[in-house]
């Protein structure tokens, strides 16, 4: 008899625990998300010409010469970082494809550089945040390759 | 080396968190006594109605074995629950991905890892769960098994305490774990971390074309600041993506990074000063903090000792400190997530990550890593018992053969569900199947996973590639006796020492910093001769084998 009860408690236990924490919890949580903080909840998007080219935060695919391009073989496969000097590299390579002058690159490196510990560690960039800036600083150039 | 950087950043977080867990423990003293609190107001009708609903007495003194059967029970159900949302999620709301459901052996294991709070994952949580299973199978265990520890770990502190002469009650630790410390937190955690970056959407995952011509990438947008909060509150570890918090939507920035390194130390901590309030007697807390803390900052010096460079399998945004500092957090609080693949480390960092999980205890995960603290001192108190030829004695209780007996099971269960699977897996040739080679790197991958297994961590180098039936059950059922085993020793121990006479202390003190340098002694030398030859043979033989081929100039930093 103290066996069935157990089982039967332990059942109920269950029920009400995934309502809590399986449903009420997370599904509240995108309530408050979607109404406070819509952005981030829906994935940090950023927009070009009014419309969304996707998540600031998720490494884009560019091939293209034009483009500083990402390095896909990290933990995640999607980092949308680069470190400097590896962005720096590029650079030779960005300026034959496109006449953009290296020191306007160079310059927009630095306008773009972070540091992995907030004011010291390795500097990086962000890859998109940095293309974006060229295409917006140069249409004319980046047009045949924008979508 | 350690550089003035890393110091400082470690400095700044351990600070931090030992701050706020000391404040957090004066909280959970009154949560788990059951004293008077103005909250009462708002949690007492809640509370009260859970109990009436479940039909459960929370009043009622539970002896060991009662707390261990409604315990194990209610991890029954909830896993069977799961198991089944997992099999038919195609046939269950919550799926825009259409996404079938799990064979029965990915689902076993899955279940049976999540219920006990290990959370390895031989899957990818992107491409394989619905919404509905990440939040009511995956976010459900996080939250139950978390409440399960944390109630375990309570009711063996109490027993030693002996304040109240009873382990207490498992439905109210239970229940109180869940209203008054892990949803409340993980609200507050939720809404930084979506402040931070971490989505928390129902939207589908959709298709979008990027700014270069012909481009397109997936955005992952789902509830995953619900899930990544708990997960690391709850020292569970499982991602909402199989690269886990590497992945940028779970852990967006540095700031997010730090952030949640702090929450998975944060509840482990403040059960260690919790200890002391429960005795009445600061110090014995302060004991098991700094026994624990010396031992994660031994493995932190250690792991920091190789120069790690940004490479292959580190993401940029952490570089190599933050990629180093969780690695060995993660370890060392059992957790199991990660923000780096493992691959991408030096031997060394490897060999501080086993040190973390064999000992489980260095802090250990909420709740049981005190417990595990518990296990050890009575191991010790009874060496050092033989050797001074005394009476064993622990805060005036004296020790006797059974509480010797039931600890040295509890230390026993591990070596055991750990060495005999790893040897039974290279004998059957099952790494050959998952295209590991019969080597070094092979034997650590493998060790590995079932030291992360029985540990209840988590992390792993295996990943998906271990989705096959045999890893599947023989993992799972490790997760099940590593996690349930230890818990029943320690629940009869501190059940019988609840009650029993106390005498002012005549023997060795235990309050003092010579009884924590004699237990970090013998902590490491308990564990690591148990299971020095299986180090040798993996990480230690990796090392020892780059050294060969040129590798140790950048081992040593030279």
């Amino acid at each position: 008899m103290k066996g069935v009860k157990r089982i039967s408690t332990a059942a109920r236990l269950t029920l009400i625990s995934v309502v809590i924490c399986g449903l009420i919890f997370p599904l509240v949580m995108t309530g408050i998300g979607q109404v406070a903080l819509p952005w981030q909840s829906n994935g940090s998007q950023v927009y070009f010409e009014n419309r969304s080219i996707g998540s600031e935060l998720i490494s884009q695919n560019f091939s293209a010469p034009v483009f500083f391009h990402p390095r896909n073989n990290s933990a995640s496969g999607v980092d949308p970082d680069i470190t400097l000097s590896y962005a720096t590299s590029q650079i030779p390579r960005i300026h034959n494809a496109t006449g953009i002058s290296e020191s306007f690159l160079n310059a927009t490196l630095q306008k773009y550089r972070q540091y992995t510990l907030f004011f010291f560690g390795t500097p990086y960039v962000n890859v998109l945040n940095v293309n974006l800036f060229l295409v917006a600083s140069y249409p004319t150039i980046y047009s045949p390759y924008v979508q | 080396m350690l550089s003035l950087e890393d110091l400082f950043v470690v400095a700044l977080v351990w600070g931090i968190v030992i701050i706020l867990a000391w404040f957090l423990s004066r909280y959970l003293l009154t949560v788990f006594t059951g004293a008077k609190s103005r909250l009462d107001r708002f949690f007492l009708p809640i509370e009260n109605f859970i109990y009436f609903l479940a039909g459960v007495d929370s009043t009622e003194k539970m002896g060991w074995k009662e707390y261990f059967k409604a315990l194990f029970y209610l991890n029954i159900a909830q896993a069977v629950l799961a198991f089944f949302i997992l099999m038919f999620q195609q046939n269950l709301p919550l799926n825009p991905m259409h996404y079938p459901g799990m064979s029965w052996s990915l689902a076993f294991n899955t279940v049976l890892s999540f219920s006990s709070n290990t959370n390895l994952q031989h899957y990818n949580g992107e491409t394989t769960l619905s919404y509905l299973s990440q939040m009511s199978a995956i976010q459900f265990l996080q939250f139950t098994s978390a409440a399960t520890g944390l109630a375990a770990g309570v009711a063996v502190l109490r027993g030693f305490a002996g304040k109240a002469k009873t382990i207490g009650n498992f439905y109210f630790d239970y229940v109180r774990s869940l209203t008054r410390v892990l949803l409340p937190l993980t609200f507050v955690a939720t809404i930084v971390l979506i402040a931070l970056g971490v989505p928390q959407s129902l939207g589908g995952y959709s298709s979008i074309p990027t700014l270069q011509r012909d481009a397109y990438e997936i955005l992952y947008k789902g509830p995953i600041a619900s899930l990544v909060s708990i997960m690391q509150l709850g020292t569970n570890g499982g991602g909402y993506f199989g690269a886990n918090s590497a992945y940028p939507l779970q852990n967006p920035t540095q700031i997010s990074d730090f952030f949640e390194i702090g929450l998975m130390m944060f509840i482990p901590t403040s059960i260690l000063f919790l200890f002391g309030r429960m005795v009445g007697d600061n110090r014995e807390g302060r004991t098991l903090f700094l026994a624990a803390y010396v031992i994660y900052g031994i493995d932190l010096l250690l792991a920091f000792l190789p120069a790690t460079q940004i490479g292959r399998g580190m993401e940029v945004r952490f570089g190599s400190t933050a990629s180093v500092f969780w690695t060995v957090t993660t370890t060392a609080f059992t957790t199991g997530s990660v923000n780096a693949s493992l691959s991408a480390f030096n031997p060394v960092v490897i060999l501080t990550g086993f040190f973390g999980m064999l000992i489980q205890a260095a802090p250990g995960g909420k709740g049981v890593g005190a417990m595990y603290l518990l296990m050890y001192i009575i191991v010790t108190i009874f060496l050092v018992g033989l050797m001074a030829g005394r009476t064993p004695e622990y805060l005036g209780i004296k020790i006797e053969g059974r509480d010797v007996k039931l600890a040295v099971a509890a230390f026993l269960t591990h070596p055991i569900i750990i060495l005999v699977p790893t040897v039974v897996a290279f004998v059957i040739g099952a790494e050959k199947t998952i295209g590991l080679t019969t080597n070094s790197i092979g034997f650590t991958k493998v060790f590995y996973e079932y030291t992360t297994a029985a540990a209840n961590n988590g992390s792993d180098f295996l990943g998906a590639s271990a989705n096959t039936v045999f890893f599947n059950v023989t993992t799972g059922v490790v997760m099940w006796l590593g996690r349930f085993l230890p818990m029943l020793f320690m629940l009869a121990i501190a059940d019988s020492v609840a009650i029993r006479k106390r005498t002012p202390s005549q023997g060795l003190k235990t309050g003092n910093l010579s009884f924590v340098i004699i237990l970090v002694v013998s902590i490491f030398i308990l564990t690591v001769l148990t299971f020095f030859p299986f180090l040798v043979l993996g990480p230690i033989l990796q090392f020892l084998q780059g050294f060969k081929t040129g590798f140790g100039g950048v081992v040593l930093g030279l």
